[in-house]
């Protein structure tokens, strides 16, 4: 891992900034959109959530709306950049030998820095309205370590199969919105468990989704939130089958990215 | 299992290397791959490579020959480990540095500059070490004022200057070279050329892919000759590429043989080219009609007259036909143009042809000359084949004046 490291680093963060560089060329405001956007995308879902008069069982709902969007970007960004990891870079792939998984890697990093960015503004205005409570803030690096396992594994599972099939662009955009709507982002997991449509089986399950546990480390890490909300009943130890699912996806896509790797030259 | 003592020296092994190709729509969409799954149909294949051994020498420059389609472009790219063998291995010793169709791997929206650090990473070397042989890329590509500019806005030619000059520059111990020499003028051949020598100085290993059999002839110290994917010889370069030329002309429809040319003309010749297109015969016309085939030609009244055959081995549109007359042993151009400059469109060319090429040469001082002939895009990127000093003229009618050509004149 350190041999890796030391080997393909600078490989690495060439093709970041590369990333960076190309996402906002052309653009007055460069790098002030990856601020802009989810600020915006914010905005119109506090709008909507004061129009429809919907807190999400929230005391601090904004708070927790942007806490949840923030994160949920980082890991919806690199699952619709990775489609093109591969198959977008394909006169390097055809025409030189470096390890693949690169790619990949490459877009959760461009993805992660953007994230950064963000977390500057979202600590600001955490502190601004009184709801930043850092006594928890170590579950901050379980938080990004799943989330970097989880994001990783799909970046090379999206971007292998979209060598081979390009029905995955459409499959990915439908699958994100659905993937959204299943994760607690504008509503809490309290919620989602009172909701929970299968009798006689655990409301637990929900946990099988990686971003539930991930937004729930968030939470507790930014706020100070409960992991599981006591009323619900359940025991918090549900939210490590989320950081289980994390590293199953890991190995899912460098499973399938190494399968795949081989017949890159042939099809691309 | 390997047929290689363990104590040999060599750098590139490959060994029983055999690949394949899917025929059939490659699968791009889910839904034809799930259909062919379930019907159990299997794909159609094309074999590119059919169990190819051999080996490159530490030190060895090889050359790797071939018609179209061989198989040269697919070993390489498995040799750079951009492709993987369908069966067999390659096991390489030492950093490999490759150009592979004419590109090092550069990315389209990065500058000159970027893309050079960007392979210096790819290939390992440490960012400072590569911004201090930046001048020397710089410097031996040409490129100067183009360095900041993204490589997308670069024509074919100054991608593979900037290519060629990093690939190499990396220092790599292996370097693999699919058709640099294609591209470029003269000089930077020429710079290639030197490059290359020095490297195999330096002790290290190449295998090239060149139409220019000429070319690649001298600078290999074995050929590896490849026929429909098989190795057909590797060996004498001499040997094998006189092998090769024959077997192109039998398969042109046998015009351009090789027997019977003068010596000194024969040193000159150079025919190479991209071969969708080929030159069958160059005869000289006789006023009456009558065709000559002979490689040289008496003229005493400086008109000359040839007949250019040709067989285009696909449909291609817009081809140029273009000439050119040099003195035979200074090489100095006395005239050349193409039937694009002389405004004569061809739409299109397909199976076999002839072309009637008339040239007054009567103001051209007596002497031998070379005459060479070539056909290639209306963009000039692809050079079909290129007759290089393939035929040679001796203009016999005694002149008074010096020089190359005779300019009309008067005094008062």
């Amino acid at each position: 891992m350190t041999m890796f490291y030391s080997r393909w680093h600078e490989l690495i963060q060439i093709l970041v900034v590369r990333n960076l560089k190309i996402r906002y060329k052309g653009s007055a405001l460069g790098f002030f959109w990856s601020l802009l956007t989810p600020g915006l995308t914010i905005l119109m879902y506090a709008v909507f959530a004061k129009i429809l008069k919907f807190n999400g069982g929230q005391a601090h709902y904004l708070q927790f709306l942007v806490t949840g969007i923030l994160v949920w970007q980082f890991t919806a960004g690199t699952l619709s950049d990775s489609l093109a990891a591969i198959s977008g870079s394909s006169n390097l792939v055809k025409k030189v030998y470096f390890p693949r998984i690169i790619l990949p890697v490459t877009t959760v990093f461009a993805n992660g820095v953007n994230f950064l960015l963000t977390i500057v503004p979202l600590l600001l205005y955490l502190a601004l309205t009184h709801t930043l409570v850092l006594t928890h803030a170590l579950w901050l690096i379980p938080a990004v370590l799943f989330q970097l396992f989880l994001c990783v594994g799909i970046a090379c599972f999206v971007a292998t199969l979209n060598v081979y099939f390009r029905d995955m662009q459409h499959m990915v955009g439908i699958g994100q919105l659905a993937w959204f709507f299943l994760t607690p982002v504008f509503y809490d997991t309290a919620m989602q468990i009172s909701a929970f449509p299968l009798p006689g089986v655990s409301p637990g399950l929900i946990f099988l989704n990686p971003m539930t546990g991930i937004l729930a480390f968030y939470r507790r890490g930014f706020m100070g939130e409960a992991l599981l909300p006591e009323a619900c009943g359940l025991s918090p130890a549900w939210v490590w089958v989320s950081a289980a699912m994390c590293v199953v996806v890991f190995l899912l896509g460098l499973w399938t990215l190494r399968r795949g790797d081989r017949g890159f030259g042939d099809v691309l | 299992m390997k047929d290689t003592p363990e104590t040999a020296d060599w750098a590139i092994d490959v060994s029983h290397v055999t690949k394949r190709f899917r025929l059939t729509s490659s699968a791009r969409s889910l839904k034809t791959a799930i259909v062919d799954c379930l019907s159990g149909r299997v794909a159609k294949t094309f074999t590119a490579l059919d169990d190819v051994t051999f080996q490159v020498q530490r030190g060895e420059t090889v050359g790797l020959i071939g018609h179209n389609g061989a198989g040269k472009s697919t070993l390489l790219s498995i040799i750079a480990n951009t492709m993987a063998p369908t069966r067999g291995q390659v096991t390489v010793r030492g950093s490999v540095s490759s150009l592979l169709e004419l590109g090092a791997g550069f990315h389209p929206d990065l500058t000159g500059r970027e893309n050079v650090l960007l392979y210096g990473a790819i290939m390992g070397i440490p960012r400072e070490t590569m911004r201090r042989r930046f001048d020397e890329i710089i410097e031996f590509s040409g490129l100067r004022e183009f360095i900041d500019q993204p490589v997308r806005f670069y024509s074919s030619g100054m991608y593979v200057r900037l290519g060629f000059s990093v690939a190499v520059q990396v220092d790599p111990d292996i370097l693999l070279v699919d058709e640099v020499l294609a591209v470029g003028d003269s000089e930077f051949q020429q710079k290639c050329l030197d490059k290359m020598k020095a490297f195999r100085r330096a002790g290290k290993s190449m295998l090239l892919i060149s139409h220019d059999i000429n070319t690649i002839r001298h600078v290999s110290d074995r050929i590896a000759y490849l026929s429909h994917g098989h190795l057909e010889g590797m060996g004498d370069p001499d040997e094998l590429s006189r092998r090769y030329i024959e077997e192109m002309n039998r398969a042109s429809g046998g015009g351009l043989t090789s027997e019977g040319i003068p010596a000194r003309l024969a040193q000159k010749r150079r025919i190479w080219g991209t071969g969708e297109a080929v030159f069958s015969a160059v005869v000289w016309l006789g006023e009456d009609g009558s065709e000559t085939a002979a490689p040289e030609h008496d003229c005493s009244d400086g008109k000359i007259r040839l007949r250019l055959h040709y067989h285009a081995n696909e449909r291609i549109e817009n081809p140029v036909f273009g000439f050119s007359l040099t003195g035979f042993d200074d090489d100095h151009t006395v005239f050349g143009s193409n039937t694009q400059l002389a405004g004569r469109t061809i739409p299109v060319i397909e199976g076999d042809g002839a072309i009637d090429l008339f040239i007054d040469a009567g103001s051209v001082h007596p002497g031998d000359y070379a005459l060479s002939f070539s056909l290639h895009s209306a963009d000039h990127t692809r050079n079909f084949q290129r007759l290089e000093n393939f035929l040679l003229l001796r203009l016999t009618r005694p002149a008074n004046f010096e020089g190359t050509a005779a300019l009309p004149f008067t005094w008062s």
